[in-house]
C-alpha cells in the first residue's frame, strides 16, 4: 500500500479505535470495580445508535439533541442494570452474566420491534457530509468530527478518572473494596455510579458510531463482542489497557483487512490470540472478591 | 378454489420449511409462491417436487445442488426472477465500450450472492478482452456481513487508478458503500453496479450520494411500456411508498402467471394440471416488457436494462438509459 493511503487508513483506524475505547471503557471499569460482567452493554450501544439515527434531522441542533439523548438513555439503562444486578450481589459472575444476557436478548428484540430490521443512519448537517483535504489526503468530515469528539471524551475521561475524587474512588474500588468501605464510602454506591457512567458512555459511543457504521439488528452483538475482546486484551479493569487494545483493534480492522484481504475474517481473532498468549494474566484484586 | 398464498417465510429455512409443510399437507395447496431466501427455496423445492406441486419463486434462485448425487429435477420449479450472475453478464460489454483500454476494479461481499454477481461480470468482461484493475486480477471480497467501513478498501482501490469500478451490494451495506464511495479517493471514478445497489428503500437512505451510479437490472420504474405505466400507477394508487422495485415486479408477474395458468386449466385444478398450464402460458405482457419461460430452465428469457440514478420528478429513481441485452441467450 502507498504511504499516503496508509496514513489515511491509520487515521481511520485510530478514530475507529477511540470509538471502541469509549464503548469498552465503561465495560472494563464496571467489571473491575463492581465485578459486574455486563453482557447487556451492546444493547445500550445499539440503543444509543438508534436514538441518534432517528433523532437527527440534518440540523446542528438535532445532532446535539441526539447525542445528549443517546447519552442520557444509556445512563438510564445503566441505572436499570445497576438495580437489577445489585439484587444478585454475592451470587457470582455467572448469575449476573445470565441476567444481563437475558436483558440483552429482550432488549435487542425490543429495539428491532421498535426500529425495524433495516440498517439506519443519521441525517447529518450538510457541512459534515463532505470531504476535506488533510495534508493532501481526502478524508470525510464526519469522521474527523467523530475523531475530535472521541479524543475529547477520552481526555475528559482520563482527567476525571485520575484527578477527581470520584475517579480516585473508582480506581480505589478496583484495587481494594474493603479499604474503600473502611474510609466510609459504600462500594455499592460506587458500583452503581460506575454502571450509570458506563451506560452513558455506551449510549454516547453508539451515537458517535452511527455516521460511520450505521445501526441495525447486528450492532448490539458486534459491539459487545468487540468490547469484550478489548476488555480481555487490555486487562480486566484497566482503562489505559482498554484504550490501547481498542486502538489496536481499530487499526487491525482497517489497515489489517486491506493489507491482507484474504485473511480479513480471521485477523482480529489471530491478533487477540497472540496478545493473550504473549501477556501474563493480570486480574485486579477487586474482580476476585 | 384452493388458496395459493403462503405464510410469511420468516427468518430462513428453519421457520419457512415447517410453514411450507403445513401448507402442503394440511391446507393442500396446488401451488406455492412468495419465497425470498436462496437457502429456503433450496429446501422447499424438494418438498414441493415430491408432491408434484409447482413452486413459483419470485426472488432468489439458488444453484439447486444435487441431492444424493442425483441432479435436481426442476420440472415443477419456476422462477419469475433471474440468475445471480446475469446482471454482471448483461452489463460487461457496455462497460468494456465505456472504459476502452482502461481497467475496472471489482469489489463485492464475501458470500454466495456476491461471488455469483461478481463472477458474472469479471468472467464476461475478461472474455471480451477487458482488464481488471485489481492487482492480482481477482475480485476483492469484503467480509460479510461484518464490513460496514469500506473506506480503507476504497482508498486502496483508488491506488490502482481504475477507469471504473464494478460492484454488487444490497441492503445496509449498499447504503454504507455508496455513501463512503463519495467520501473516498474514488469519488470521481464512474461507479457501475448490479441494480440491487440502488434498488428500493436503500436509494432513499443513500440520497444524493447515489446520483450518477449506472447500474443494470431487469426492470426500471421508468420503462415506457403500457403494462409498466399501469403497474406504477396502480402501485401509487394502492398507497405503497416510493416506486415499485424489481422484487415487487417479479412477485406481480408470479401472480399474473398463476392467474393465467389457473384460467387455462380445463377440469380439476391439481398440481399436475396447473404445472402443465404454467408451461403453456407463453409470452407474459409484464411491467418489465414481454418475457417467456426458458423451455428447460423455467426462468425468464428477458431483457436487461442500463439505468442511471437521477431525479425523476421529485424523487431519485433508477432511470432507464438503454436496453443492454436479452438473457439467457441459449
Amino acid at each position: 500500500m502507498h504511504v499516503d493511503t496508509l496514513a489515511v487508513t491509520v487515521v481511520d483506524g485510530v478514530a475507529y479505535g477511540l470509538l471502541l475505547a469509549i464503548a469498552a471503557a465503561g465495560l472494563t471499569v464496571a467489571f473491575g470495580a463492581g465485578g459486574v460482567l455486563n453482557l447487556a452493554h451492546g444493547v445500550l450501544i445499539a440503543a444509543g445508535g438508534y436514538i441518534a439515527a432517528t433523532t437527527t434531522a440534518g440540523t446542528w441542533a438535532s445532532l446535539v439533541a441526539a447525542t445528549v439523548l443517546a447519552t442520557v438513555a444509556g445512563a438510564a439503562g445503566g441505572g436499570a442494570l445497576a438495580a437489577a444486578t445489585a439484587a444478585l450481589r454475592g451470587r457470582g459472575h455467572l448469575d449476573q452474566a445470565l441476567l444481563t444476557f437475558g436483558i440483552a436478548l429482550i432488549g435487542g428484540n425490543l429495539l428491532t420491534t421498535i426500529f425495524g430490521s433495516d440498517v439506519l443512519r443519521p441525517r447529518m448537517p450538510a457541512a459534515l457530509e463532505g470531504t476535506v483535504m488533510v495534508a493532501g489526503y481526502r478524508y470525510p468530515v464526519d469522521r474527523l468530527a467523530v475523531l475530535a469528539v472521541a479524543v475529547l471524551v477520552a481526555a475528559v475521561g482520563y482527567v476525571v478518572l485520575h484527578r477527581s475524587r470520584a475517579g480516585r474512588l473508582i480506581r480505589a474500588t478496583v484495587d481494594d473494596r474493603a479499604m474503600v468501605a473502611g474510609i466510609g464510602v459504600n462500594p455499592r454506591t460506587v458500583d452503581a455510579a460506575v454502571l450509570v457512567t458506563s451506560g452513558a458512555l455506551a449510549g454516547l459511543a453508539g451515537a458517535l458510531a452511527t455516521p460511520i457504521l450505521g445501526v441495525g439488528p447486528g450492532t448490539a452483538d458486534t459491539t459487545l463482542l468487540l468490547s469484550l475482546i478489548i476488555v480481555v486484551c487490555g486487562g480486566l479493569g484497566s482503562v489505559p489497557g482498554a484504550v490501547t487494545a481498542a486502538i489496536g483493534v481499530g487499526v487491525v480492522q482497517t489497515v489489517g483487512v486491506v493489507t491482507v484481504p484474504t485473511a480479513a475474517p480471521y485477523l482480529l481473532i489471530a491478533a487477540m490470540t497472540v496478545t493473550l498468549v504473549a501477556r501474563r494474566p493480570t486480574v485486579p484484586n477487586g474482580a476476585a472478591s | 378454489m384452493t388458496s395459493t398464498w403462503s405464510s410469511p417465510t420468516g427468518d430462513g429455512p428453519a421457520t419457512a420449511v415447517p410453514a411450507a409443510q403445513k401448507l402442503l399437507e394440511r391446507d393442500r395447496v396446488v401451488a406455492l409462491t412468495g419465497l425470498v431466501g436462496g437457502a429456503t427455496v433450496d429446501k422447499v423445492q424438494t418438498l414441493t417436487h415430491e408432491r408434484r406441486i409447482p413452486l413459483l419463486g419470485a426472488n432468489a434462485r439458488p444453484e439447486f445442488a444435487p441431492v444424493a448425487d442425483k441432479p435436481r429435477d426442476l420440472s415443477y420449479t419456476w422462477h419469475t426472477s433471474y440468475n445471480s450472475d446475469e446482471p454482471g453478464i448483461a452489463i460487461a460489454a457496455h462497460i468494456k465500450t465505456q472504459v476502452g483500454d482502461g481497467t475496472v476494479y471489482a469489489i463485492g461481499p464475501d458470500y454466495q450472492g456476491g461471488w455469483d454477481e461478481l463472477r458474472g461480470f469479471t468472467d464476461t468482461f475478461t472474455t471480451l478482452g477487458g482488464k481488471l484493475a485489481n492487482p492480482d486480477g481477482k475480485t476483492v471480497f469484503t467480509p460479510f456481513p461484518a464490513t460496514e467501513n469500506f473506506l480503507p478498501y476504497l482508498n486502496k482501490a483508488a491506488e490502482t487508478r481504475p477507469a471504473a469500478v464494478y460492484t454488487f451490494y444490497a441492503g445496509g451495506p449498499a447504503v454504507a458503500f455508496v455513501k463512503q464511495y463519495r467520501q473516498s479517493a474514488l469519488k470521481d471514478v464512474p461507479l457501475y453496479a448490479a441494480g440491487f445497489l440502488t434498488e428500493g428503500s436503500v436509494l432513499d437512505a443513500q440520497g444524493t450520494a447515489a446520483t450518477g451510479i449506472r447500474n443494470v437490472l431487469n426492470y426500471s420504474p421508468t420503462l415506457p411500456h403500457a403494462a409498466n405505466q399501469q403497474f406504477v400507477a396502480a402501485w401509487s394508487a394502492a398507497g405503497y411508498p416510493g416506486q415499485p422495485t424489481t422484487f415487487a415486479m417479479a412477485s406481480y408477474d408470479a401472480a399474473a402467471v398463476l392467474d393465467r395458468a389457473l384460467a387455462a386449466v380445463d377440469g380439476p385444478v391439481t398440481g399436475e394440471t396447473l404445472n402443465t398450464a404454467i408451461g403453456q402460458v407463453g409470452r407474459i405482457d409484464s411491467p418489465r416488457g414481454d418475457w417467456q419461460f426458458h423451455p428447460t430452465e423455467h426462468r425468464p428469457v428477458q431483457r436487461w436494462y442500463l439505468r442511471e440514478v437521477k431525479p425523476d420528478g421529485p424523487v431519485l429513481s433508477n432511470v432507464l438509459l438503454q436496453d443492454l441485452t436479452t438473457l439467457p441467450t441459449t
